[in-house]
C-alpha cells in the first residue's frame, strides 16, 4: 500500500506554518511561541500525555481556533476534514443524509454508487444501513461513517483526533490502508496515544514543545 | 461566480438540512405553535364579547409572534452547539453560509407559525382585515427582521450559560424599530385607515440593516 512520492508530488506537498505561536488556557501557557513547518505527504503524529494539548493543536493547524498570538498558516485554497470525537455528524439524519449534506457543502455530488463504494471502504454496509438514522449506530459505526465522510469531501489536509478509538481489527486496518494511501498529495496530521496509529506515522511531534 | 455559486449551495443544504431534522424532531415547530396557540385561545376567551381597539389587536398578534419566535428560534444555534455537530458544520461550511441557511430557515418557520396562527388569531378575535395586501407586505417584512434579529442572537446567546433568559432580553431591542411600524401598519391594515408607504419602507430599511449587521458581526463569533 505505500507509495513513494515523486519529484511532482513532492513539490505539490503543501506545508502548515505555524508562526511564533502562542496560546494559554487560563493561566496554563499550552503553547508559548511555536514555529515550526507541517509538510505535506506524509502522516505526521501529534502524542503527549493527557491535556499536552493533541487535540488543541489539531485545532490551532485547522484554524478551528485562534491563537493568542502569532499566526497559523494554511496553503491557500485547500480544503480540511476531520475525524475527532468532538465533532458530531446529525443523528438525526440517515447515514446517506449525512454523507450527502457533507459533500454537498463542499460542492460535490454523490452517486448511489459512490455511496455504496464510499460504505466498502470503510467497512459500513450502506446498502442495508444507508437509510438508517444515525442516532441508531453504534459509537464504531459513527466512527467508521465519520471516515467516510472524511473520504467523500477529498479533502487535502486530515485533521485525525485518535480515529481508530472504538473501531475493531478490521475497521482499524481499513483506516490505516486509507491513510497510507491517501498520505502523498494531503496534509496528514494523527492525534494519538495509540502504539499502532502511532506505527503508521512518518514523522511525530511529541507534546509539549 | 463560482465561490457564489458554492456559497449558495451550502445555503440551501444547510436549510433543507435544518428542515428535515425540525419536521423529525418537530420540537422547535411544537413549541412556537403551541405558545402561540395557547396565547390566542386565552386571550380570546379573556376579551370574548368586549369592544377592543384594532391597536389592541394589532399588538397583540405581534406579541403573540414575537414570543412564539423566541421561544423556537432560541435553540437554532445551541441545539447544534449542545449536539456537538456546531464545530463539525463550521469546519465544512463558510460561516456566511452557515448565517443565511440558518436565517433563512428562522423565516421560513416563522412563516409557517403565522400561516398557522394569523387565520386563528383572525378567526377568534372576529376581526375584519380592511386592507390584506398591506397586513401580508406588514408581516413579510416584520418576519425578515425578526429572523435576522432572532438568528443574531441565537449565535450571540450560544456560549452564554443563561441562554433562556438572555434571548428575549436581548433581542427585544433589537426588534423594537421594527416592531413599532409593524404594529401601527397592522392596525391601518385592520381599521382600513389610508397610510404612507414610508412605515413599509422603514421596516425593509431595518431589515437590510439587520441582516448586513449580522453578515459582518457573525464572522468575529
Amino acid at each position: 500500500m505505500r507509495r513513494k512520492m515523486d519529484a511532482s508530488q513532492q513539490r505539490n506537498a503543501s506545508v502548515i506554518i505555524f508562526d511564533d505561536v502562542s496560546l494559554s488556557f487560563g493561566r496554563r501557557a499550552l503553547f508559548k511561541n511555536i514555529s515550526l513547518n507541517l509538510r505535506g505527504g506524509q502522516v505526521i503524529g501529534i502524542t503527549g500525555s493527557n491535556g499536552a494539548g493533541k487535540s488543541t493543536f489539531l485545532k490551532l493547524a485547522g484554524k478551528i481556533i485562534r491563537p493568542d498570538s502569532g499566526e497559523v498558516k494554511l496553503p491557500v485554497e485547500k480544503k480540511i476534514a476531520a475525524v475527532s470525537p468532538e465533532m458530531k455528524i446529525y443523528d438525526g439524519l440517515t447515514a446517506e443524509e449525512n454523507l450527502f449534506f457533507f459533500t454537498e457543502l463542499r460542492g460535490k455530488t454523490l452517486s448511489a454508487k459512490n455511496i455504496l463504494e464510499l460504505g466498502g471502504r470503510v467497512g459500513l454496509d450502506l446498502k442495508a444501513f444507508g437509510n438508517v438514522r444515525s442516532e441508531n449506530f453504534s459509537t464504531g459505526m459513527k466512527q467508521r461513517l465519520k471516515f467516510a465522510i472524511l473520504l467523500s469531501v477529498d479533502a487535502d489536509i486530515w485533521l485525525l483526533d485518535e480515529p481508530t478509538a472504538n473501531l475493531d481489527d478490521d475497521g482499524r486496518e481499513k483506516f490505516f490502508n486509507e491513510i497510507q494511501a491517501a498520505k502523498f498529495d494531503k496534509i496528514i496530521l494523527l492525534a494519538t496515544n495509540d502504539k499502532a496509529e502511532e506505527k503508521i506515522c512518518d514523522e511525530i511531534i511529541r507534546l509539549p514543545l | 461566480m463560482k465561490l457564489f455559486g458554492s456559497r449558495f449551495e451550502q445555503v440551501a443544504a444547510i436549510v433543507r438540512k435544518d428542515f428535515i431534522i425540525g419536521l423529525r424532531r418537530r420540537a422547535s415547530f411544537a413549541t412556537m405553535m403551541m405558545f402561540a396557540l395557547t396565547a390566542v385561545a386565552s386571550l380570546s376567551l379573556s376579551t370574548g364579547g368586549a369592544f377592543v381597539e384594532p391597536k389592541f389587536f394589532a399588538a397583540l398578534l405581534w406579541v403573540v409572534i414575537f414570543f412564539a419566535a423566541s421561544a423556537g428560534i432560541s435553540g437554532t444555534f445551541d441545539d447544534e452547539a449542545t449536539a456537538g455537530t456546531l464545530q463539525t458544520l463550521k469546519l465544512y461550511a463558510a460561516a456566511q453560509a452557515i448565517l443565511f441557511g440558518k436565517m433563512i430557515y428562522v423565516f421560513l418557520s416563522l412563516t409557517a407559525l403565522t400561516i398557522f396562527i394569523l387565520p386563528i388569531f383572525l378567526i377568534l378575535f372576529d376581526v375584519a382585515v380592511e386592507k390584506f395586501f398591506l397586513l401580508l407586505a406588514t408581516i413579510f417584512f416584520g418576519l425578515i427582521g425578526i429572523a435576522a434579529a432572532g438568528t443574531l442572537t441565537a449565535a450571540l446567546t450560544t456560549s452564554a450559560t443563561v441562554k433562556g433568559g438572555l434571548f428575549p432580553i436581548l433581542l427585544f431591542p433589537i426588534t423594537l424599530p421594527i416592531f413599532l411600524p409593524a404594529i401601527t401598519l397592522t392596525e391601518i391594515s385592520f381599521a382600513g385607515d389610508a397610510f404612507e408607504i414610508s412605515s413599509l419602507v422603514v421596516i425593509a430599511a431595518f431589515d437590510l440593516i439587520l441582516i448586513t449587521a449580522s453578515s459582518i458581526l457573525y464572522d468575529y463569533l
